[in-house]
């Protein structure tokens, strides 16, 4: 019992010193405006949240929809000058909580756009709220607008460790399947395509690579975080992490994910070399010759609430990624209990879907072109998700309820309160060949959302 | 395959030296014995060899030879050969223009034919250059607007650069002037020595499309430059991303769905009632060459056949088989071509004119229209997904 007391004081509220949080704080600041920038840059603001007609909500969030096109940008900026207050740590915990609140309010408007790095922003942004990051070397401790410390409790800083830590082993658990592991998919199919690449370009189109790869990346996701929380390999295994990231990221386009993770992992790094970079960072930027070490009283926050809330949020973040365990079927295929799981880069899958509205009389239908109501990103994601699938075919009974037509042979049919949608869906996973994904007979109208088994996903044929 | 505790030891130790160069040599060194190679096809083929060890060499992709081919064998031939059709056609009415008689019509009209099969080959083609001037709306949208066409002729006032001329130029507008359903030869030759404006018309006809083509093919010396040199990545915007795109809109929204969909009326609301007058070329009553024509020429750029000689050179199937992309337990490319011969049988079994053959012997159109739609995903989601064109968009992280 004092065993696990003493452990407990030792991850939770021993003191430790603050410099790690602080170089975290800036440096994630620094990195969400860079991202954010890049995705107003690239146009996206207007591709993924202005053009569109219809948006794939996420179940329970209905309710979020998107502003307008001046509204989401203005959204998008107030998202840059607020992680650049959370950077230079001024009004810090409303510019935490109002990035939070933003940023994940974009996340859920459509779920077409899910990457599991933006999840990690929204849970990472979630915990700077509650975290004393702004109690030194911050503008808010400049202008005293709040007290200034140099030890925080322990657990400001083990909770972003911890979700590092869960975000690489689940990560690497997730990679332990036949498909990884044994046929080395979908690496092998990708590689293919990157035999340009200068240097080691030639060496991917072995299928040996292809499985280094495949083995190397699930030894590193599920390791390489032990041998950062251990001193003697820290450097080594940092080694590792930029070259790993740096080479996903010249073969694959997964955009700033690397960057976040290779500056994340710092945080691994001792109290003396964060220690080292905020000195360097005053003596660059406040030409200061030293910085003066005051004695500031210890930050005291371990209160039972917090150890309540925070035993919630990771027993939660242990489970959802297990959920997928309740639902029948290959994951892989029907994808249920597949997202905020850390499942990155784990499959290869295409899609091609024709929807059908159908009149009640003599059932017979009409061919819907997906490409009327959706955009070319949301029919390839819909295409091979049954959710979204579900949620296109309800839009779509919505849209066509009560309307009339009056057919070329002049023949007027009128569609009732819930018309009938069926669809037609084709899916290749791992290029094994496009096959039927869904009963095609199954009126979707009648179908439910919600996270019970979707029984009309048919079984995956190998 | 190489046993798991064998390679995971083997990970394990070289793990320790932080440095996966190393890893790397030493897992080369250390091959677990009495396996090799079983592919025939690969470099390392080992005929002694009892189980697969997963490690068979290939030769490497040849991505900028594929591009090189496909320009150089197929795209400037047939483009050229295309500009010559048309050069021919444009003498022609020249000839007619000059001179209407029965003979010189029929001998335009032959010429049309040909312009117009000629034209299926490079209607795919619908990216960069072609794109940028919508050729294929500018040369052949069908229907046409016969009404415009008359009017414009009796006021002798158009203006083929707007784009609500799209309708009432190009091959069909030509089909509509050349073979009116319900005249003769003589009555059709008739009416153009009668009409200043009419000859006008068609000589601004032929001189659009020429003017079209000119363009394209300039450009496409510039152009193609940049199309050889992009093979480094599939990625949205790449060359291949570009034929993979282009060639599937084609194939479904105007093969597919154009050519045979609509007139059979699979498109036509609830009912679905044949519309017999959408087909291709309504007027001349042949319709199929041009379909089977479009169908055999997509399937010759696939397998990266030279356009003048017909030989195999590298195409898009070998990159599919060299991604080992499967279907139903064959190569996705055996599949595809089989899908391809399939249609061409389907359509070559039918009779023109194709507007008749929809009202008569539907069960046929129909099984026609099925194999052509069966096509769809094989080539949209199989062969695409196969040359990794579908991975690139926007950031992802592959789910």
């Amino acid at each position: 019992m004092t065993e696990i007391k003493k452990w407990a004081t030792h991850f939770f509220s021993n003191q430790v010193s603050i410099y790690p949080l602080v170089t975290f704080r800036i440096i994630f600041g620094l990195m969400m405006c860079y991202s954010t920038l890049r995705f107003i840059n690239k146009g996206w603001v207007t591709d993924l949240y202005v053009t569109p007609k219809f948006y794939f909500t996420y179940y329970g969030f209905d309710w979020v929809k998107p502003l307008n096109e001046e509204g989401m940008y203005f959204l998008f900026y107030l998202m840059v000058a607020l992680s650049i207050f959370i950077a230079f740590g001024l009004f810090y915990r409303f510019s935490a909580i109002s990035f939070f609140i933003i940023f994940t309010y974009v996340e859920l408007i459509d779920k077409t756009n899910y990457l599991n790095h933006y999840y990690f922003v929204s849970l990472i942004s979630f915990l700077l709220v509650f975290l004393p990051a702004n109690k030194y070397f911050s503008l808010d401790s400049y202008f005293k607008i709040c007290k200034s410390h140099l030890q925080v409790p322990a657990w400001s800083i083990n909770s972003i460790k911890l979700q590092i830590i869960i975000v690489y082993v689940f990560a690497g658990i997730a990679k332990l399947n036949s498909h990884w592991l044994l046929d080395a998919q979908p690496l092998i199919n990708w590689l293919k395509h990157q035999s340009d690449i200068p240097i080691i370009g030639g060496l991917l189109t072995y299928d040996f690579t292809a499985y280094l790869f495949s083995w190397g990346g699930a030894l590193f996701d599920l390791f390489i975080i032990f041998f950062l929380i251990h001193k003697k390999t820290r450097i080594a295994a940092y080694g590792l992490i930029i070259l790993f990231h740096v080479l996903t990221a010249i073969m694959f386009p997964i955009g700033v994910f690397p960057l976040v993770m290779i500056f994340s992992t710092l945080i691994f790094f001792s109290s003396h070399f964060h220690q080292s970079i905020v000195q360097l960072i005053s003596k660059i930027t406040l030409k200061s010759r030293s910085t003066v070490i005051h004695h500031f009283p210890q930050y005291v926050n371990s209160s039972f609430l917090y150890k309540i809330l925070f035993g919630i949020y990771f027993t939660l973040q242990l489970l959802l990624p297990v959920r997928y365990l309740l639902y029948p079927g290959k994951l892989f295929w029907t994808e249920q209990g597949y997202r905020f799981s850390w499942r990155v880069m784990l499959i290869e899958k295409a899609g091609y879907s024709q929807f059908y509205v159908h009149e009640a009389k003599e059932d017979r239908k009409l061919a819907i072109d997906n490409r009327v109501y959706l955009t070319k990103q949301q029919i390839k994601m819909m295409s091979t998700q049954p959710d979204m699938i579900l949620q296109y075919a309800q839009y779509l009974s919505e849209e066509y309820k009560d309307s009339t037509f009056i057919e070329s042979n002049g023949e007027v049919i009128s569609l009732g309160k819930e018309p009938k949608i069926t669809a037609k869906v084709e899916v290749s996973l791992f290029n094994q060949g496009s096959k039927p994904f869904i009963d095609k007979n199954v009126n979707l109208t009648k179908e439910k959302r919600g996270f019970n088994h979707k029984s009309w996903i048919l079984p995956y044929e190998n | 395959m190489i046993s798991g505790a064998c390679l995971l030891k083997k990970m394990k130790k070289s793990y320790l030296l932080n440095t996966p160069l190393v890893l790397l040599f030493l897992l080369s060194l250390t091959a677990c014995q009495k396996r090799g190679c079983t592919d025939p096809n690969a470099l390392n083929y080992d005929a002694s060899a009892v189980k697969d060890d997963d490690n068979c060499e290939y030769e490497q992709f040849d991505k900028q030879g594929l591009l090189q081919n496909l320009n150089n064998n197929y795209i400037i031939p047939s483009y050229t050969a295309y500009k010559s059709a048309v050069l021919t056609l444009d003498s022609k009415v020249d000839d007619f223009v000059q001179n209407p008689t029965d003979s010189n019509l029929i001998s335009l009209r032959a010429q049309w034919h040909e312009a117009l099969l000629t034209w299926q080959d490079v209607a795919f083609l619908n990216f960069g250059p072609s794109d940028y001037i919508l050729m294929v709306s500018q040369t052949n949208t069908f229907p046409v607007d016969t009404m415009l066409i008359d009017s414009s002729i009796n006021d002798g006032n158009w203006n083929f650069d707007y784009t609500s001329y799209y309708d009432a130029k190009g091959f069909q507008a030509l089909d509509y002037l050349l073979n009116k359903k319900g005249k003769s030869d003589t009555e059709i030759s008739q009416d153009f020595a009668t009409s200043e404006n009419k000859k006008l018309y068609i000589k601004d006809i032929s001189s659009d499309l020429l003017n079209n083509i000119n363009y394209v093919l300039d450009e496409w010396t510039s152009y193609s430059t940049d199309f050889m040199e992009d093979y480094e990545s599939n990625a949205d915007g790449s060359a291949v991303s570009n034929v993979v795109n282009a060639l599937c809109k084609h194939y479904e929204f105007y093969v597919r769905r154009g050519k045979v969909g609509l007139p059979l009326g699979v498109f036509n609301g609830f009912s679905q009632q044949e519309m017999p007058h959408l087909v291709e070329c309504y007027h001349y009553g042949q319709s199929l060459p041009f379909a089977i024509r479009a169908v055999h020429s997509i399937q010759q750029f696939i397998n990266g056949n030279s356009y003048s000689t017909n030989e195999d050179g590298i195409g898009l199937e070998d990159y599919m088989d060299f991604v080992n992309a499967q279907y139903n337990g064959e190569n996705l490319s055996i599949a595809t071509n089989n899908q391809f011969q399939l249609i061409k049988d389907n359509l070559s079994q039918l009779n023109d004119p194709l507007s008749n053959e929809i009202l008569t012997n539907k069960v046929n159109v129909s099984n026609a229209y099925e194999n052509m739609q069966q096509l769809v995903p094989l080539i949209k989601v199989d062969m695409t997904s196969a040359l990794g064109v579908l991975i690139t968009y926007q950031d992802n992280d592959g789910d």
